[in-house]
C-alpha cells in the first residue's frame, strides 16, 4: 500500500515534468522515424556506378540510367568507393565496370560488369533496371551516338558499334551482394530503428530517472519518510516501482507507437513483452543504484546520460552488432542491451517466440536481480545514514 | 509528571567524532503541555529531536513515547508522533493536496478518513484556497505550513516542531503560533525548539534551556526568572567597538553577566542605580556611542545570560 504510494508520486511527478514528456515519448519515434527513413527512404532508388571516367560502356550505363525516371546516379572513381556506399547504404546498388571494357569487347573478350547490392531494403529490384541499362548501353545505336559524342568520327563510330552489338553477349552481368546478411528477414525500414532505440531509451529513461531520486533526497522527503511508520525497505521499493512503471510506460509506449504509426512488426507478442517488462526491471535497478552514487542530481543526470549512451553504442543499440568486431562482441555481451537486441532480432528475423529467447531473458533477469539487488543495500544504507 | 507522559527522553547522548553534540540531555513531555527547547544555533536541539523522532541513532539514553521505546529500528511509536523538519521536506512540484494526500498514506491513513484528514488539516494551516497550488509556487510562510500540516495528518500524540518560525514573515509566524496554541488546548503534547526567546515565553509551558548540547536549565518561565535572582537587566544599544567594551564592562564590580548580540548590549547587575552612570561611561571611554537605554527586571533573556553567559541571538 505505501509502497504503491510511493511509487504512484514517482511516476506522477514525472509525467508532470513536461521536458520528461519530450524526452521519454516524443524523441525516441521521431528517432525511429529518422532511422527509419535513413534505411528506408531517399536512398533507395540511387544507384551507384563505379568507372574510369574515360571508359565508353562506363558513360554509356550512367546515361542509360539516368535517362531512367525510376533511379537517380552516383559515380564512384572506384569499385572500393562503390563497396563503401553500398555496405553504407547511401546507395541501394552499384555497378561496377572493368577498365578498358570497351576495348575488350571490341577484341571480342568477355567482360564482366558488376553488380552489388545488399541482401535487404531495395537492392534486388534495382537489379531489372540496372540490366536494361546495360543492355540499353552496349546496343548500336546507343554506342553509335555515344562514340559521336565523344569527338569520333560517325562512319568508324558505327561500324565500331557495330561490332561491339556483335558481340553484346559478351557482357556478363555478375551478380555480388556485399555486406553480411545484416538484416535478413526485416520486414520493414524502421523495425530495425524501433528495437535498438527502444532499448536505447528505456535504459537512458531509467537512468536520467535516478534525478529523481536523488531529488526526493535533497528535498528531504526521503528523510521524512523515515519519521513516518514507514520502514526502509518500503521505501526502497517504492521507488523502485516508480522507476519501473516509468521505464516499462516508455517501452510498451513505443512498441505501440512504431506499431501504430510506421508499421513495424515485434514479433510475438508474448515474448515482446515480456523482454520490455524484464528491461523495465534492469532499467529501474540501474536508475535505483545511479541514485545512490551521487549527491546532485544534475550531476547524476549528466553522468548518466553519458552512461547510457555508451552502453548502448557498445551493446549494439547505435550500430548493429553484426558489424562489430569479435573482441567488440564479446565486450557487448556485458551490457543488457545487448542481450535485449539480440532476443529481440530473434523475433523479428527468426519469427521466435518466446521459447527461443529464453536465455536471453534470463541473462536479463539475472541484470535485474543484481542491479536492484546492489542499489537496494545501497539505498538502504544512504537513506538510513546521518 | 504524570503517570506516563507522552515523552520520555532519559540521559540522550550523540558525538560526532569529536564533537559531542548532545550531552545528557533529559526531559518529559506530557498530554496537553507545550515544552520549549531554547537555545542558539548548534546548540543541540535538532540532533535531540532526531533521537527522539528514531531518525538518529543515540549514543546512549532512550526515548520512551507512551511508555514505548522509540530505536532508529522501531516503527509503531512514529504512528503516535509528527516530526516537523526545520528544513521544508515537500515537494514542490505536488500541489499541496497531493503532498498531504501522499504523506497521509505513508502515515497509514485511507478512504474517507485520509480526505477528511486532508480537508481538516488543510483548514487548520489555511491553505484552503490554494490547494490545488504546486508547493513550488507558494510564499515561504505558505510552505512552512504546509510543512507543518504533514505533521498533523494523522493525528498525533506528540507534535514536534524544529524552528517553525525561522524566515517566516511575521504574519505566518503568528499564524503558527496561535495553531500550536489551538492544538496544545487540544491536548497534544508539543516540543517547540526555538532560538526566539519570546516563542519560548508565550508557547511553552516549560522551558528546557540548552547550549553546547547540554540542558543548562528547566522549568516554567517563572522558575527560570528567579534563578537570576533579585538582579536588574540594563540593555544599551550602542555603535561601535562592542568586544572591548563587553571586556571592561564585565570587569565591573556589581555587573554579574555581560553579552553582547547586534550592537545590543545587556548587562545583569544587582542594583542598576547604582551601576548605570558608570557603565555607560565605561561605553563612552572605549568609544562607541550609545543610541538607546532601558532597564527592566529580568526575563527568559536574562535567565539565558545568567546560565549560559552569553546572549541568544535574535
Ligand atoms: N551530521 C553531522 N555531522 C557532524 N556534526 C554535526 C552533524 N549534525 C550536527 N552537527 C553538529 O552538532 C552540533 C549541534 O547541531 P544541531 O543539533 O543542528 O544544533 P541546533 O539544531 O541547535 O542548531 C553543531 O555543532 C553541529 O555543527
Ligand atoms: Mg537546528
Amino acid at each position: 500500500m505505501k509502497v504503491l504510494a510511493i511509487a504512484r508520486t514517482n511516476l506522477s511527478r514525472f509525467l508532470r515534468d513536461k521536458a520528461n514528456i519530450f524526452f521519454v515519448f516524443v524523441l525516441p519515434l521521431g528517432i525511429v522515424f529518422l532511422i527509419g527513413a535513413q534505411f528506408g527512404g531517399e536512398t533507395s532508388n540511387r544507384v551507384g556506378v563505379a568507372t574510369q571516367e574515360d571508359e565508353p560502356i562506363g558513360v554509356a550505363i550512367i546515361a542509360a540510367l539516368e535517362s531512367d525516371d525510376r533511379v537517380q546516379v552516383s559515380v564512384f572513381g572506384d569499385e572500393d568507393g562503390l563497396l563503401r556506399a553500398v555496405e553504407r547504404n547511401t546507395v541501394s546498388a552499384g555497378v561496377s565496370i572493368p577498365a578498358g571494357a570497351a576495348v575488350r569487347l571490341a577484341a571480342g573478350e568477355s567482360v564482366d560488369v558488376g553488380f552489388l547490392s545488399r541482401p535487404d531494403g531495395f537492392g534486388p529490384q534495382l537489379r531489372a533496371i540496372v540490366d536494361q541499362a546495360v543492355a540499353a548501353a552496349t546496343s548500336e545505336s546507343a554506342a553509335a551516338r555515344f562514340a559521336i559524342e565523344q569527338g569520333a568520327d560517325p562512319a568508324a563510330a558505327f561500324s565500331t558499334a557495330a561490332e561491339i552489338v556483335g558481340s553484346a553477349e559478351a557482357i556478363m552481368v555478375k551478380i555480388s551482394t556485399t555486406g553480411d546478411a545484416l538484416f535478413e528477414g526485416i520486414n520493414g525500414p524502421f523495425d530495425i530503428g524501433a528495437s535498438s532505440q527502444l532499448v536505447l531509451f528505456m535504459f537512458l529513461t531509467g537512468l536520467a530517472g535516478s534525478a529523481a531520486i536523488i531529488q526526493s533526497r535533497q528535498l528531504g522527503v526521503t528523510r521524512r519518510m523515515m519519521s513516518t511508520p514507514t520502514g526502509p525497505a518500503a521505501i526502497v521499493a517504492g521507488e523502485a516501482l516508480g522507476r519501473f512503471l516509468v521505464v516499462l510506460a516508455q517501452g510498451l509506449y513505443i512498441v505501440a507507437a512504431t506499431t501504430l504509426l510506421f508499421g513495424v512488426s515485434w514479433g510475438d507478442p508474448l515474448a515482446a513483452t515480456s523482454i520490455v517488462l524484464v528491461f523495465s526491471a534492469v532499467g529501474a535497478g540501474a536508475a535505483l543504484l545511479f541514485g545512490t552514487l551521487f549527491k546532485n542530481d544534475q550531476q547524476a543526470g549528466s553522468v548518466g546520460v553519458i552512461a547510457g549512451l555508451g552502453l548502448a553504442a557498445i551493446g549494439g543499440s547505435m550500430l548493429p552488432i553484426e558489424l562489430f568486431s569479435d573482441t567488440m562482441r564479446q565486450i557487448a555481451r556485458f551490457t543488457p542491451h545487448a542481450w535485449a537486441n539480440e532476443a529481440f532480432a530473434e523475433l523479428f528475423r527468426r519469427n521466435g517466440t518466446i521459447a527461443d529467447i529464453g536465455t536471453q531473458l534470463g541473462v536479463l533477469s539475472i541484470f535485474a536481480a543484481v542491479l536492484l539487488g546492489l542499489a537496494a543495500w545501497r539505498m538502504r544504507k544512504v537513506i538510513t545514514a546521518q | 509528571m504524570t503517570e506516563r507522559a507522552v515523552l520520555e527522553a532519559t540521559e540522550l547522548n550523540k558525538r560526532y567524532g569529536d564533537l559531542h553534540a548532545v550531552r545528557g540531555v533529559s526531559f518529559h513531555i506530557d498530554a496537553g503541555e507545550t515544552y520549549g527547547l531554547l537555545g542558539p544555533n548548534g546548540a543541540g536541539k535538532t540532533t535531540t529531536i532526531a533521537m527522539v523522532g528514531g531518525l538518529l541513532e543515540n549514543d546512549g539514553g532512550q526515548v520512551l513515547i507512551e511508555g514505548e521505546p522509540m530505536t532508529v529500528h522501531t516503527l509503531d511509536p512514529r504512528r503516535k508522533i509528527g516530526l516537523v523538519p526545520q528544513d521544508l521536506a515537500i515537494y514542490p512540484d505536488l500541489t499541496a493536496r497531493e503532498n498531504l494526500t501522499f504523506f497521509a498514506r505513508l502515515y497509514e491513513l485511507g478512504g474517507r478518513r485520509l480526505k477528511d484528514r486532508v480537508e481538516n488539516v488543510l483548514e487548520v494551516i489555511g491553505l484552503r484556497d490554494r490547494a490545488d497550488d504546486r508547493a513550488g509556487e507558494f510564499s515561504g510562510g505558505m510552505k512552512r505550513r504546509l510543512n507543518i500540516g504533514i505533521g498533523l495528518l494523522h493525528e498525533p500524540r506528540l507534535l514536534i516542531l524544529d524552528e517553525p518560525t525561522v524566515g517566516v514573515d511575521p504574519q505566518s509566524r503568528n499564524a503558527i503560533l496561535e495553531s500550536v496554541e489551538a492544538l496544545s488546548a487540544d491536548g497534544m503534547a508539543v516540543l517547540y525548539t526555538t532560538h526566539y526567546m519570546e516563542e519560548a515565553e508565550r508557547l511553552a509551558n516549560r522551558v528546557g534551556i540548552i547550549d553546547q548540547g547540554e540542558i543548562k536549565a528547566e522549568g516554567t518561565r517563572r522558575q527560570l526568572v528567579q534563578m537570576v535572582g533579585e538582579r536588574d537587566r540594563i540593555s544599551i544599544t550602542a555603535n561601535g567597538p562592542l568586544e572591548s567594551v563587553v571586556s571592561d564592562l564585565r570587569a565591573l564590580s556589581g555587573v554579574q553577566d555581560v553579552g553582547a548580540s547586534d550592537g545590543q548590549i545587556t548587562l545583569l547587575v544587582e542594583d542598576a542605580s547604582a551601576l548605570l552612570a558608570l557603565a555607560l561611561e565605561t561605553v563612552a571611554k572605549n568609544g562607541a556611542s550609545v543610541s538607546s537605554v532601558v532597564v527592566e527586571e529580568p526575563d527568559l533573556e536574562a535567565a539565558f545570560l545568567h546560565l549560559t553567559g552569553k546572549a541568544l541571538r535574535d
